[in-house]
């Protein structure tokens, strides 16, 4: 008799069981829906043409036209804020989601953004004008800004704030970018689209073995990157160089998660900090906690090494003004935009905006963070959450703020042993998108 | 019985003083720090949260000023443009804003452009006009461009020409206040 009983309730939980999980699948199922559609009307409006959130581009995703309206900032937001709220909603399900289900999810995510126009941003005009001023009319554009070639079909995309200024990227994305110079203006937009996915998904991939090999769960660090609306929408939509420097940020940490005592990755390690860094100077960012926190010389060897091979190659084609990234950095620093919090503190407090005393203060806070989090990675803490935090800090410090600036934290946050870096580098990006809102509650027309 | 994981790196390191020496792995037992550390980033978090609001609510208003601008121009002139420049005052950071638009269709900027300042409050989703002035075709909107002053600029002294350039519409002040 009580063997029945127990038999039959073990029937009725087994019931409730797959009723519940039945329930959180259709979930689930509702918002991969959401990222989907929001993500592909993003696109499809994106691919009627230039608009406020649009850049001028060639049309290479004419074909996707038919369908969506010129994108504005309401539907775009509306699209954003959906987005986001579903992205929650996956982060909160993850752990119910099949592995299946979330590699295709942030595949086609991926793909969508690809196919479709460039978002937001016209910096990607500006990687190409430069390896057209390079490649095609020998013009250095580490002396010159794309206003040099005027004449050249790219320059009419370029964004007008930045048509007298010289490139602040590193002599290895420039060198990356000039394959591409010949292949006209819109042949080498697709080029740099596919480097930006090719990024992002070797991004992803590393994100996914350091999750492993830290014993976290790698299904929630693949969709935490992944699926993010910022690394989707703005990084890979705009095919922002940040993807790269993540990429070989991401590699050095795996060669140093994976390096025994005295092998070889150790050096690797170093010389992929040094091409991060050569992308994008804050990619030197993780080399004093990598050296903290293995206590050896090797990383420091494998810097070396490729540091004098690519100085070398960059003093070649660039002249000293290629190896200086130091002036490029002073220069980018004395930038300001509305979407930093700076400005927003300034504002807060009834200044119109950031003075040079405030820059000074800003470096002062920024270098006692740093030398905390030295200190505590000295004493053992998590060397991987110490470089996310000083990253993240000096996203928030810096009163030249992108959205795409916001990602640089954003894998080594995945796969952090301190989940709070986590929680910190989702809540500058919710801020950031906050602040987009105001066109959406009060539109100018 | 020593935490294995907090044992401190041996070699060269072992000759610092023990509150010196690197670990491989932090100390249990931290938790007051790590208290005070979660403190302190709620408190960063929370402030930056109050400056992102209190900013958006700025540029809410700023956007509603700016609907404002153009109704009034669009009111004042009778044209319906959409594309219509607004320049607000980011040197003194005063509400008075100035619109400019065509006088007649046309590309943007093909045409003379009759720009009007705006000042005083939102009302009826309005704002007073106090003065304008004009510009030639494809002239930016520059002291040694500017002619026709009425109103406010006339009384400032903002246009640097005395006449029409030869070409150009002639200069009829508007009517000023609200529309």
């Amino acid at each position: 008799m009580s063997g029945a009983l127990a038999t039959s309730v073990e029937r009725r939980e087994g019931t409730l069981a797959t009723s519940a999980e039945r329930r959180w699948v259709a979930l689930a199922g509702a918002l991969t829906v959401v990222l989907l559609a929001a993500t592909l009307e993003i696109v499809l409006d994106a691919a009627v043409g230039h608009s406020p959130l649009i850049p001028k581009s060639p049309s290479i995703a004419k074909w996707m036209s038919g369908v969506g309206e010129r994108l504005g900032y309401r539907v775009f937001l509306i699209a954003l804020l959906a987005y986001t709220g579903a992205f929650a909603g996956i982060l909160l399900l993850a752990r119910r989601l099949s592995v299946r289900w979330a590699i295709a999810l942030v595949a086609a995510l991926q793909l969508i953004v690809f196919v479709g126009p460039i978002l937001i941003s016209t910096d990607v005009f500006s990687y190409i004008a430069y390896a057209r001023m390079g490649v095609e009319h020998g013009v250095n554009p580490y002396l010159h800004g794309p206003i040099a070639i005027s004449a050249d079909p790219v320059y009419r995309y370029v964004g007008k704030d930045w048509i007298k200024v010289a490139t602040a990227y590193g002599p290895l994305y420039t060198l990356l970018s000039y394959p591409l110079a010949p292949l006209g203006v819109a042949g080498a937009l697709w080029g740099m689209k596919l480097e930006a996915l090719l990024a992002s998904a070797g991004t992803l991939a590393l994100t996914w073995r350091c999750a492993r090999m830290r014993g976290l769960d790698p299904k929630l660090a693949l969709l935490v990157v992944g699926v993010n609306p910022l690394w989707v929408i703005y990084g890979l939509g705009g095919a922002h160089n940040d993807l790269i420097m993540t990429l070989l940020l991401m590699g050095a940490v795996a060669l140093t998660l994976s390096a025994e005592r005295g092998s070889r990755n150790e050096i690797y390690a170093g010389a992929a900090v040094l091409g991060a860094t050569l992308v994008k100077a804050t990619g030197i960012v993780l080399l004093p906690f990598i050296l903290l926190s293995r206590r050896r010389i090797a990383p420091l060897i494998g810097v070396a090494v490729a540091g004098v091979a690519f100085a070398l190659i960059a003093y070649a084609v660039f002249g000293i003004h290629g190896v200086d990234i130091v002036s490029a950095l002073n220069r980018d620093s004395a930038f300001v935009s509305s979407d930093a919090f700076p400005t927003e503190i300034a504002h807060l407090f009834g200044k119109p905006g950031v003075f040079p005393i405030d820059h000074d203060l800003l470096e002062a806070m920024l270098l006692l963070i740093v030398l905390h989090l030295l200190w505590r990675t000295w004493r053992g803490y998590d060397w991987v959450a110490a470089s996310g935090w000083t990253l993240l800090a000096v996203v928030v410090a810096s009163t030249w703020l992108l959205a795409w600036y916001t990602l640089w934290a954003l894998p080594l946050a995945a796969i952090s042993r301190d989940r709070r870096l986590l929680y910190a580098t989702f809540a500058v990006q919710g801020l950031f998108i906050v602040h987009q809102l105001a066109p959406l509650l009060a539109p100018v027309s | 019985m020593s935490d294995p994981a907090a044992t401190p790196a041996q070699g060269i390191w072992g000759r610092l003083p023990e509150w010196a020496r690197p670990l491989n792995e932090e100390r249990q037992g931290l938790g007051s720090r790590r208290l005070a550390e979660t403190t302190i980033l709620i408190l960063i978090g929370v402030f930056l949260a109050v400056a992102t609001v209190n900013d958006v609510v700025l540029q809410t208003h700023v956007n509603h000023r700016l609907s404002a601008d153009l109704l009034t121009w669009r009111t004042l002139t009778g044209h319906d443009y959409i594309n219509l420049d607004t320049e607000q005052d980011i040197k003194t950071h005063t509400t008075r804003d100035t619109v400019c638009g065509n006088v007649s269709p046309g590309a943007p900027g093909a045409r003379a452009q009759l720009c009007l300042a705006m000042t005083g409050p939102v009302v009826s989703g309005m704002r007073t006009v106090s003065g304008g002035y004009y510009l030639s075709p494809y002239h930016p909107d520059l002291y040694a461009n500017r002619y026709g002053c009425f109103g406010l600029p006339a009384q400032e002294g903002l246009c640097g020409r005395t006449s029409a350039p030869s070409g150009s519409p002639l200069d009829p002040p508007l009517p000023t206040g609200r529309p």
